[in-house]
């Protein structure tokens, strides 16, 4: 679908990504690296939301609980073999004695949560609207109440900590590049255009003889999977997980992010998942009481939140598609203006 | 062409979009409409670039200014980043907690500071969001350079944070997080500025064998919740070694959720022998609402629990089912006649304008001052100089009580302090070392 000349960008701009990574890591110091690695981490998030909210019309509010699944899947695999002992007395042997590369944790991470999509996938997509974001709410309370109880492999409330922190900048970016390619080639496949098509009309799309059923899965079952590889890589970040970390919160300000970005647009998910990381640290600044010109201002704490709030609020009632709608990046539009004849 | 017209037309074509046929009159003053269009066009561009341009050099100058003010300031203050969740859930343990350490701060700096040095306290609020907790922590270490942090009164939020102080080798003091195995889990920067929940569960069991003569015992559990879980198992643990084996006549539990109790106050009801006393280990929500449950259905039985009970749900919730036979444990009574305490409750009175909400904001200032005292100790505000010289604390008097740290033990060998209900409002009942 590449020219060459675009091919040759796209190579270009990925050398140049790496290029600039490499210098931020050499010259920044870690919390700015952790915001950039955040990021990332949120990009693969709401790319992967995007796919089954925005593309598909599936409107899922069950992500956080995909990420949870991966997550846990992911440190049950990487945290070394003498901790678990010591943090996990009970976990059966198999799972005691092994500890994984990164790399293939990811994976399994991914393919744990898509496990978990299908099976819920099946009875739940045959609803609509908000039947089915209630119900992929329902899902996100199941997992949350095993995860509490399932003592032996999750120490309960109290969370496995101890994670390897394996998560830099290359995995991360690493893994947000094959994500958006990912799903970019899927778009353009007949199977993309497809959940498209049934987004804006299902009727017409199964007399076009696409199979809703099927469209529909695939798009949840591959946005979980990506959930999954970003709660993987998000618990490694933070090195500590629990089940109150993958609350309702967590999916709504996935869902804020999409939103922002615009739902329908990969580009959307990369706009809006950098803007709601950047803002919130940004805003932080001012909460702590600053001092401009003179005037020093009390600490204000959840100033940052009122601003966020209604800076949500103004992008809903003036762009409620969101800041790129369904606009996506393409090198097309560096296009040298051809003059146009009049 | 009218004026009007053309001034019309030029309005549309330049804003909204060109038709071409309105002008089939005079094709040249649409070309040079068109052309302005173009150039309007270029021009929104140019604006949108450079209006992104200047808000990332902002972005940038001000990331580069902060850096710099912290390079100059870190000569002639002592930086310690205080993380507490200001907003959220945890709001009502880690606000009084903030105003207890800035109030401690206060006063080192009023009276000279530490090593001639000023205290700086760098707040920032976790929100009760275990990303901004670490990013939090992560900030104060890499950007401020703090020696020390203190905060968080939950175990969850503290060791995502802890274990971002530890690996940069900082400080990390924990002003509400109880769960005793929290240090082991997160690593050798890391203290508790409470008691564990071992320690008050075990001097729950003995407060009741003792001085409320109690040989059985009926115990109601939260499964939902590590807390209560932790204190569950140590009271069994304590109380069977106290009165023998079979001192625990029914172990019931409930989970996180519920709000009606009758199946368990039946189950209890049902006892051939009826317990002496009731340990319900129950966090602050629900408390009040088992309280009230057991009172109104005629249970008279002394009911103990922890720390999760000093709050004020306990008697709005309770009513007056709270004002009978209630006891529990704690880490402070601002009761307590001592000089210490007594001052605390006065300045933070008069700093704030309202009584201390609860022992949370003790054991803030606290921790302000236990770090301040190893500082002086070790002569120097280095992290690790500090860390040593905070393990050997011994007798650290304090307004939540003598504070030790005792054989590289990272949670305080500290005594506990036994509450009851009377007409609503908490007395003191004393203070125990448990061993």
């Amino acid at each position: 679908m590449l020219n060459q000349r675009d091919k040759k960008l796209t190579l270009v701009s990925l050398v140049l990504l790496a290029l600039v990574l490499f210098s931020l890591n050499q010259f920044l110091p870690g919390y700015y690296l952790r915001i950039i690695n955040l990021i990332g981490i949120n990009i693969i998030l709401v790319a992967s939301l995007n796919l089954t909210n925005g593309f598909t019309g599936v409107f899922s509010l069950g992500h956080a609980g995909f990420m949870a699944v991966g997550a846990y899947t992911s440190a049950l695999l990487t945290v070394p073999i003498a901790q678990k002992a010591s943090l996990l007395p009970d976990l059966p042997l198999w799972l005691m004695n092994i500890q994984l590369p990164f790399a293939v944790a990811l994976l399994a991470a991914g393919i744990m949560a898509a496990i978990c999509a299908v099976i819920i996938g099946f009875p739940v997509l045959r609803l609509r609207g908000h039947y089915l974001a209630v119900a992929t709410l329902g899902f996100l309370v199941i997992i949350k109440v095993l995860l509490t109880n399932l003592d032996d492999f999750t120490r309960g409330a109290r969370g496995i900590s101890g994670l390897p922190g394996i998560t830099n900048s290359w995995w991360v970016y690493g893994t947000m590049v094959i994500t958006l390619y990912v799903l970019w080639r899927f778009l353009h496949s007949s199977y993309g255009r497809g959940i498209m098509a049934l987004r804006d009309d299902d009727v017409a799309a199964q007399a076009l003889g696409v199979n809703i059923t099927n469209h529909k899965l695939m798009s949840f079952c591959i946005g979980a999977f990506f959930a999954g590889v970003g709660g993987a890589l998000w618990g490694d970040l933070i090195t500590v997980i629990s089940p109150n970390f993958f609350s309702f919160n967590q999916t709504f300000l996935l869902v804020e992010m999409s939103v922002i970005g615009g739902m329908g647009s990969l580009t959307g998910a990369v706009v809006g998942a950098s803007l709601m990381t950047i803002l919130p640290e940004l805003l932080r600044n001012l909460e702590g009481g600053i001092s401009l010109m003179g005037v020093t201002l009390p600490p204000l704490y959840g100033l940052s939140q009122l601003i966020l709030a209604v800076l949500v609020i103004l992008v809903l009632i003036f762009r409620p598609q969101g800041i790129m709608g369904r606009w996506e990046f393409s090198w097309k539009h560096f296009k040298k203006h051809n003059k146009e004849e009049i | 062409m009218s004026i009007a017209k053309l001034t019309f037309l030029t309005v549309k074509i330049v804003f909204v979009h060109d038709h071409r046929e309105d002008f089939s009159c005079c094709e040249s003053v649409w070309l040079t409409l068109h052309k302005k269009r173009e150039e309007l066009k270029l021009m929104k561009r140019k604006v949108l670039s450079i209006t992104m341009l200047l808000i990332l050099s902002l972005v940038f100058t001000g990331c580069g200014n902060q850096s710099n003010d912290s390079a100059q300031n870190s000569s002639d203050t002592i930086k310690v980043g205080a993380l507490f969740n200001q907003t959220g859930d945890q709001a009502s343990l880690d606000v009084p907690g903030l105003n207890g350490f800035q109030m401690a701060a206060d006063e080192i700096n009023a009276n000279g500071g530490v090593l001639g040095k000023e205290i700086e306290v760098i707040a920032i609020d976790g929100k009760t969001d275990q990303n901004v907790c670490a990013n939090g922590a992560s900030k104060m270490v890499d950007v401020d350079k703090v020696m020390a942090i203190c905060g968080l009164a939950d175990s969850n939020y503290a060791l995502a944070a802890g274990s971002i102080a530890q690996k940069a080798n900082v400080l990390f003091l924990t002003s509400g997080a109880t769960l005793p195995e929290l240090p082991d889990q997160v690593g050798d920067y890391f203290f508790l500025v409470p008691f564990g929940d071992n320690i008050q569960a075990y001097a729950g069991a003995e407060f009741v064998a003792s001085d409320l003569s109690a040989k059985t015992a009926y115990m109601l559990t939260d499964k939902g919740m590590d807390y209560t879980m932790t204190l569950a198992k140590f009271f069994k643990e304590r109380f069977n070694e106290i009165n023998g084996a079979d001192s625990i006549l029914l172990e019931d539990s409930y989970q996180t959720a519920d709000v009606d109790f009758s199946a368990q106050i039946e189950r209890l009801k049902g006892l051939k022998v009826q317990p002496d006393v009731l340990y319900v280990a129950s966090d602050p929500s629900k408390c009040g609402v088992i309280v009230k449950q057991m009172r109104d259905r005629g249970i008279t039985q002394p009911i103990i629990g922890g720390d999760g009970y000093d709050t004020p749900l306990l008697t709005e919730l309770g009513g007056e089912g709270a004002n009978h036979d209630v006891y529990f444990t704690t880490h402070a009574s601002l009761e307590n006649p001592s000089e210490k305490v007594q001052n605390f409750v006065s300045t933070y009175k008069e700093t704030y304008g309202h009584e201390a909400e609860n022992a949370f904001a003790a054991l803030g200032y606290d921790g302000m001052y236990l770090i301040a005292d190893a500082i002086t100790r070790a002569d120097s505000a280095d992290s690790a100089a500090v860390r040593d010289a905070l393990l050997v604390t011994e007798g650290f008097d304090g307004v939540t009580g003598k504070i030790s740290y005792t054989d590289g033990n990272r949670v305080p060998n500290k005594s506990v302090t036994i509450l009851t209900v009377e007409d609503g409002t908490f007395k003191f009942v004393k203070e125990v070392l448990p061993e």
